[in-house]
């Protein structure tokens, strides 16, 4: 009992930072009367886990940071959270995000921005910057996040936090509301690579509810290696453009430099295709997006802004009203993109472009390459209102993160130093369902580097 | 590919959501925008022989037997729908068919 109020204790003192969703009192109420009923002999038996508002709960609402959403409470709640349950977990309250897990920054969440807990003017990254911020301030040791294209490993990298993208197919996604289906993952965040990764393990694995979940027994974790001995790392040179910020280049190669002391092979290798990551995403995601929230019309859940005119006036008024700026542009361009007329040369393209980005990272593993180690952001984190306006500039924040999305790949980004004191993230991408590996590489320069120091 | 206004008022009908005319003009700039960068893909030589994308995931699609199973709610749809009546979602009428 003590342990779950001092745990709501830790997040209303975090509240500051507008990363949580979940009322105090509320909050307060449910951890305890989950604490009550936890069961004591599960893995993470009294772990507080603060989880994603685009992630179904029964305990609060699930608003996914939209207006169109407000007040939501689901019937049912995700497999990952049933899972958390069984596994003696509480589940700490609703994070913020933006909207539908839409931006990299959590600026575009109706219920306003989260900050970033080491400078109040910049933000946490996004789209599961709630997640991230929590994590950093140590209000909570592991939170809930989600990926469509980098929404865990940015707010990861710009808070300075481990944060995991499994395989798709490694954790179910029965419960988490849908953005871009073939893209989306529920991931993970933990102070270290260790919470992280017991609760990745907790959460993965097989689910019936969800027929694109992989029939495998959970990820079992494996132990922290003495050395890389064995290691072939390799470092893409398409992620080590000649304008990268200098300071994310240091800390890379004090990185790569600490792997090669410990053992590790480093080669440098090629994905030529990495250029067209993100135009590719920018084109598969609102496509699956315009199709996933056409359900959002004010008809079964949610609120309702009209009730005038025809059915389609309540459509159009609801959705225009409850959606904000950035959820309504990327419905516009998905619509667009799938249009008759357009769709050959936008999505047919796009789809095409995504086979040969997969393919890249294939002919690298062929070529005897484990991992793949790169910056997880070009820069740290950038000061709000700096991109909000410019959605193209936004989307470059993605531009290291997309390809294991669209390759389906498991990735993970670790803090590996800071630059005036703002954590810089290193992330490791590896090969389809092998995140024992990566965990393994993780967790050996975890103990190598110097994470809080300057790079 | 720049996008005028009637194309975005076009795409918002299909898309069902109101657009208001304030908003309009940095709309239909940003999405401009956000198409020429894309557009960068028709710019790519010698994809024609590429094999679209499949979702890795599921090695074959699994079924499960078609059978009526109770998952229960913790809640029916009277406790979340914004107009609920006698096992029945309320919405006003349909006014005409549009094409």
């Amino acid at each position: 009992m003590s342990e779950a109020k001092a745990a709501a204790d830790r997040l209303v003192k975090a509240k500051r930072l507008n990363a949580l969703l979940t009322p105090p009192k509320e909050l307060r109420k449910s951890l305890a009367a989950q604490a009550a009923a936890a069961r004591p002999t599960g893995v993470l038996y009294g772990m507080p886990v603060a989880v994603k508002d685009n992630i179904c709960t029964l305990e609060f609402t699930t608003t996914c940071g939209s207006k169109i959403l407000e007040g939501y409470r689901s019937p049912y709640e995700a497999t990952v959270i049933t899972k958390l349950k069984a596994a003696g977990a509480l589940i700490a309250g609703k994070t913020n995000c933006d909207e539908f897990a839409m931006g990299s920054s959590t600026e575009h969440s109706a219920y306003g921005r989260a900050l970033h807990p080491l400078d109040k003017a910049r933000v946490p990254g996004g789209s599961s910057g709630g997640s991230a911020a929590l994590v950093a301030a140590g209000a909570v040791p592991a939170a809930l996040g989600s990926e469509t294209g980098g929404s865990v490993r940015q707010p990861a990298s710009f808070c300075g936090v481990v944060g995991i993208k499994p395989t798709y197919g490694r954790v179910s996604r029965y419960g988490l509301v849908a953005f871009g289906s073939s893209l989306d993952q529920i991931g993970v965040f933990g102070r270290s690579v260790h919470d992280a990764a017991r609760v990745l393990s907790v959460i993965s694995g097989r689910d019936p509810r969800d027929a694109t979940c992989e029939d495998r027994d959970p990820l079992r974790l494996p132990t922290v290696p003495e050395s890389l001995q064995g290691f072939v790392i390799g470092l893409p040179r398409e992620y080590f453009p000649a304008d990268l910020d200098p300071a994310v280049r240091r800390a890379c190669d004090r990185a790569v430099r600490l792997m090669k002391e410990l053992g590790a092979a480093v080669r440098e290798v090629s994905l030529p295709h990495t250029a067209y990551a993100v135009p590719t995403y920018y084109v598969i995601a609102p496509a699956e997006a315009s199709s996933n929230l056409a359900r959002y019309d004010g008809v079964r859940y949610g609120p309702r802004f009209n009730g005038a005119g025809d059915i389609r006036a309540l459509y159009r008024a609801t959705r225009g009203a409850g959606f904000g700026p950035e959820v309504r542009r990327r419905i516009l361009v998905g619509t667009y993109v799938l249009s008759a007329g357009y769709y050959d040369a936008y999505y047919g393209r796009a789809q095409q472009m995504r086979a040969l980005v997969a393919q890249d990272f294939r002919n690298a593993f062929d070529r005897g390459v484990d991992l793949l180690f790169t910056p997880t952001t070009p820069t740290p984190a950038f000061k709000a209102g700096e991109k909000v306006n410019d959605p193209v500039a936004m989307y470059l924040s993605d531009i290291f993160t997309v390809t294991a999305n669209l390759a389906g790949l498991p990735a993970l980004s670790l803090p590996i130093g800071r630059v005036k004191g703002l954590p810089i993230g290193g992330q490791f991408i590896g090969q389809a369902f092998l995140e024992d590996e990566m965990l393994e590489a993780a967790y050996a320069l975890e103990r190598a580097v110097p994470a809080t120091e300057e790079a | 590919m720049s996008v005028t206004r009637d194309d975005v008022l076009r795409i918002a009908r299909l898309a069902e959501l109101e657009v208001d005319e304030e908003g309009l003009p940095a709309l239909v700039d940003q999405m401009s925008r956000i198409l020429e960068y894309v557009a960068q893909l028709s710019a790519v030589p010698a994809s024609e022989g590429t094999k679209p994308f499949l979702p890795p995931g599921p090695d074959a699609i699994r079924f499960r037997p078609d059978e009526v199973r109770p998952w229960p709610l913790a809640a029916g749809p009277e406790t979340i729908a914004p107009a609920f009546k006698e096992g029945f979602f309320v919405v006003p009428k349909l006014e005409q068919f549009e094409e």
